[in-house]
């Protein structure tokens, strides 16, 4: 018990603090400077509005992209549902930095293909689009963030009560005054709650922020923390920003909290028949089936068919696949040292990350909801607090903590383990506080009065009852632990190199086909993982499960 | 205030047939109770007369006019009915008032009638006061009287009910079941109800609907449909009964004779359709039978006496509840006042009223 409580201490409240010490001290006295320089100076004004821009621009079209599609899929009698709920499910578990990178492909301003397209081929250069700007950077996040909205409003439209609506229809209100009166008011909630977790994700997503925005000079905050590591390194300001940024987050998720709370509207019943499916018209079914199609396409199988055909390519242009070749994975896969490092890396801090997670999670719940401890809903409480920091801010915090303390961990794999582990706890705390609640405790009463001890009672009864749940839980983590980048891009070393900061790097060097090609294999990994995750926990890796951005 | 006729009104949904050949007709200010174990139909049924389920075959008639045929579907809102939901189906984003004055809206009722008629109905179900509540602030029984006011302000001709009361704790489902029948009487609204519970539709009813497997099987008063059953269908979802094996001896109406097991012949009144010598079951409920000590006439109408034993009595406080066999193993069960009390092993005489016994074919 002493030990759990020390290990939220460690990971999450002492980085914590000292991110807040860090942001009013400067060598030791207090000083309001940072924030004076945070708000004072056009470079991280810019920052806070570029972020609060893209939350919002995405936030909005994450709407307009998921609720028609929610609304397709559970109301309406249009075929190929579950190809709908495929697109959404890969949009949200591509990492958006590979999607990121695929649109640079596409649409860099000199060198994408759709570009040379329609200036080369078609002669018409008016037709060009410029992936470095903020409507480029919206795009890329948008399809990363819209599975949000949709799964939390065809859930909201599912489960609405269809005597609710019937109810209007016997009162005389036909179809549409239904459906404005009755069904939009009950939905809302969802909607809105979807629209600020696609806020809060997307402003968070240091990736494709850094792809998009700096060939483009967009900064946000992630891109603006970031560049203060450079040397010399402002952590005093780099702290000041994060919690500008831990800020920004909060108040997003406390307004989410509130509407998800009020979409008790939608399950206060439920008892009811399902909402019968709308019959629609021809044009309106081709409609929605092209929308969805096109979704499919800009989402899945763009980024996918341009990774695998610029890492074929010898040269990516407009006659790429007259040369085509493996040249490039096995330079990656061979004679490029780091892949192998990075790979290794990442399966380590993956499952080790996933291990302490769960585990750890397992006896914050345990603690919560089996005993009368003093003070363990705060225990509770601070194993959640990484849900609303921003996986660059997680890095702040840790480096500003162990630059503090007499141990040589920064540069270190430790150190990524114990950010990737911080902000992932709260997953781990979720997926067992799920499953231990399902546990009667009279089975654990049982054993005890039947003479078992408390670990024998653990080791026979409790954890074999919870094994399911915790497994779930572990590739939960894994998942997006093997492709986290905004926490790693600030911790590695040459030694503690990780698969995406491997694929970041490799971009930056500015070569596309061997970028391409370890992008494909990153992906393969992800893939099995998910594929293995699926199996085991049945229920899918969809973003309900955990509110983590990359 | 209107009728409704279905006339061989069908209804498949994928390979189940929900409602097969229904006829039934409801006559104006009418309490009708469509009754039946879940899955028989009864609300598919309801549904088909609220005009959200459109019939494969047959015809819904109100007053007259044909409101549902297999191509033609008067929709939902264009009926003037109302309907109440087992979960009552509150708006739980809109206050009561909000709630129950949505149907004068949509008819654009001015604000100031739309105001007296609110007010009017609240009085009726007893809300007065609690105007500006939300249905989370409500208890069940009170969210239940928002829906009923909901659906009776816009003054329905034909009011649905879909097991309005089964979501309620037992001492306020008995105290709602008189306030809906008081409600009927006094607006004399055609009521179409939906429930599986027995004694809830013999309580409400002028008359029950008894379906199976999406067919009618019986549709008549309480009384007839509890004490003559047309079949062990409906015998046995009506409550407790025994069913006796025997045999026809004499085929005579109002007079017939039934053996039972050991060879007692009792008298019974059969139907059109048996003769002498056929294998039938008798059905009568257990408190229907009487006990004595003595062969002895028992009352007015004492019909048939027949010899058994007391194998079981159990005391239940307003009654006492009895196994006896009837000399070759039949058990049966009789239910008598508590002050009858009879003791394990006595020798006792069964009495068959011949009022009492369905006979159904075996």
């Amino acid at each position: 018990m002493g030990a759990t409580v020390l290990a939220v201490v460690v990971l999450v409240v002492l980085p914590l603090a000292s991110l807040l010490l860090g942001s009013v001290t400067d060598e030791g006295r207090l000083t309001v400077e940072h924030f004076r320089r945070a708000f004072g100076s056009r470079l991280y004004v810019t920052a806070v509005r570029n972020s609060l821009v893209l939350g919002a621009w995405t936030a909005l079209l994450s709407v307009a992209l998921g609720l028609p599609l929610a609304w397709a899929v559970s109301r309406t009698d249009i075929p190929f549902k579950g190809f709908v709920r495929l697109t959404a499910n890969t949009a949200y578990l591509t990492p958006p930095f590979l999607t990121a990178i695929a649109f640079v492909d596409l649409l860099s301003p000199n060198a994408g293909l759709l570009n040379r397209l329609v200036r080369d081929v078609l002669g018409l250069p008016g037709l060009a689009v410029n992936i470095f700007s903020m409507s480029g950077l919206v795009l890329v996040t948008v399809l990363h963030t819209f599975p949000f909205v949709y799964l939390l409003a065809s859930s909201a439209l599912e489960s609405v009560d269809a005597s609710l609506e019937e109810s209007a229809r016997m009162l005389g209100a036909g179809r549409f005054r239904t459906a404005v009166r009755i069904t939009t008011p009950l939905v809302a909630p969802a909607v809105l709650s979807g629209a600020l977790l696609a806020f809060v994700n997307a402003i968070a997503l240091f990736g494709s922020q850094a792809i998009i925005g700096l060939p483009g000079r967009i900064f946000t905050l992630p891109t603006r923390i970031y560049a203060l590591f450079d040397h010399p390194p402002q952590y005093g300001l780099a702290s000041a920003l994060s919690l500008v940024f831990v800020g920004i987050t909060v108040l997003a998720l406390a307004l989410q909290r509130r509407y998800l709370a009020r979409r008790s509207y939608v399950t206060l019943t439920g008892k009811g028949p399902r909402p019968e499916l709308a019959a629609l018209g021809r044009p309106a079914r081709w409609g929605l089936l092209g929308f969805s199609l096109a979704v499919f396409l800009v989402a899945v199988v763009a980024p996918y068919v341009t990774l695998l055909a610029v890492s074929l390519s010898k040269s990516w242009g407009l006659t790429f696949w007259q040369n085509l070749t493996l040249a490039n994975y096995r330079f990656v896969l061979f004679e490029y040292d780091v892949t192998r490092r990075a790979l290794t890396n990442s399966l380590i801090l993956a499952s080790g990350a996933a291990t302490l997670a769960v585990l750890l999670g397992s006896l914050i719940g345990w603690i919560d909801l089996r005993t009368h401890l003093l003070g363990r809903r705060l225990l509770d409480y601070a194993s959640l607090v990484p849900l609303g920091l921003p996986g660059i801010v997680v890095a702040v915090a840790l480096v500003q903590f162990w630059l503090r303390v007499p141990l040589p961990l920064y540069g270190t794999l430790t150190l990524i383990l114990l950010a990737y582990t911080a902000r992932f706890v709260p997953l781990g705390v979720r997926a067992a506080s799920t499953a231990l609640g399902q546990v009667d405790p009279s089975l654990e009463e049982t054993a005890r009065i039947a003479g078992a001890s408390w670990g024998r009672t653990m080791r026979s009864v409790t954890l074999p009852l919870i094994r399911p749940g915790l497994f779930a839980g572990w590739l939960l983590v894994f998942v997006p632990a093997i492709q986290e980048l905004s926490a790693s891009i600030l911790l590695f070393s040459a030694d503690s190199m990780t698969l995406a900061v491997a694929v970041y790097n490799l971009y930056e060097t500015g070569y596309l086909e061997p970028v391409a090609a370890l992008a494909i294999v990153n992906m393969l990994i992800i893939t099995a993982a998910i594929g293995v995750a699926t199996r085991v926990a049945r229920g899918g890796a969809g973003p309900e499960r955990g509110v983590v951005a990359h | 205030m209107a009728s409704i006729h279905l006339d061989g009104v069908s209804k498949r949904f994928g390979s189940t047939a929900a409602v097969q050949g229904l006829d039934l007709e409801v006559a104006d200010g009418e309490f009708v109770t469509l009754l039946g174990p879940s899955g028989c139909g009864k609300t598919t049924t309801l549904r088909l007369i609220a005009g959200f389920v459109k019939p494969d075959a047959g015809v819904i008639r109100v007053d007259g006019a044909v409101v549902s045929a297999p191509d033609r579907v008067v929709p939902p809102e264009r009926r003037n009915m109302g309907m109440v939901f087992q979960n009552y189906a509150v708006w739980p984003h809109k206050t009561v008032y909000e709630n129950v004055v949505f149907g004068l809206e949509v008819r654009r009722v001015s604000r100031q009638e739309r105001r007296r008629r609110v007010a009017r109905v609240l009085e009726l179900v007893n809300l007065v006061g609690l105007e500006e509540r939300y249905p989370s602030q409500l208890s069940g029984g009170q969210q239940q009287r928002v829906a009923l006011a909901r659906s009776l302000v816009v003054e329905p001709s034909i009011l649905l009910l879909d097991e309005p009361l089964s979501n309620l704790d037992a001492k306020l489902r008995e105290r709602m079941r008189w306030e809906l029948k008081e409600l009927q009487r006094r607006t004399r609204i055609t009521f179409v109800y939906v429930t599986h519970d027995q004694s809830e539709a013999l309580a409400l009813s002028d008359r029950i609907a008894m379906m199976h497997e999406g067919a009618l099987q019986q549709y008549g008063a309480p009384r007839e449909v509890y004490w003559r059953p047309a079949n062990r269908t409906v015998a046995d979802f009506m409550g407790l009964v025994n069913l006796l094996a025997g045999r026809v001896v004499a085929a005579r109406g109002d007079h017939s004779l039934v053996t039972l097991g050991a060879g007692h012949r009792i008298r019974v009144r059969l139907p059109e359709g048996f003769r002498e010598g056929q294998d039938v079951q008798v059905a009568i409920r257990p408190e229907n039978v009487r006990l004595t000590t003595t062969p002895a006439a028992a009352g007015p109408e004492p019909g048939t006496a027949v010899p058994a034993r007391v194998v079981e009595a159990t005391f239940l406080g307003n009654l006492c509840d009895y196994r006896v066999d009837l000399g070759d193993g039949t058990p049966l069960r009789v239910q008598t006042h508590p002050l009858e009390t009879f003791e394990v092993a006595q020798p006792v005489y069964a009495w068959f009223d011949s009022v009492h016994c369905a006979v159904f074919h075996s």
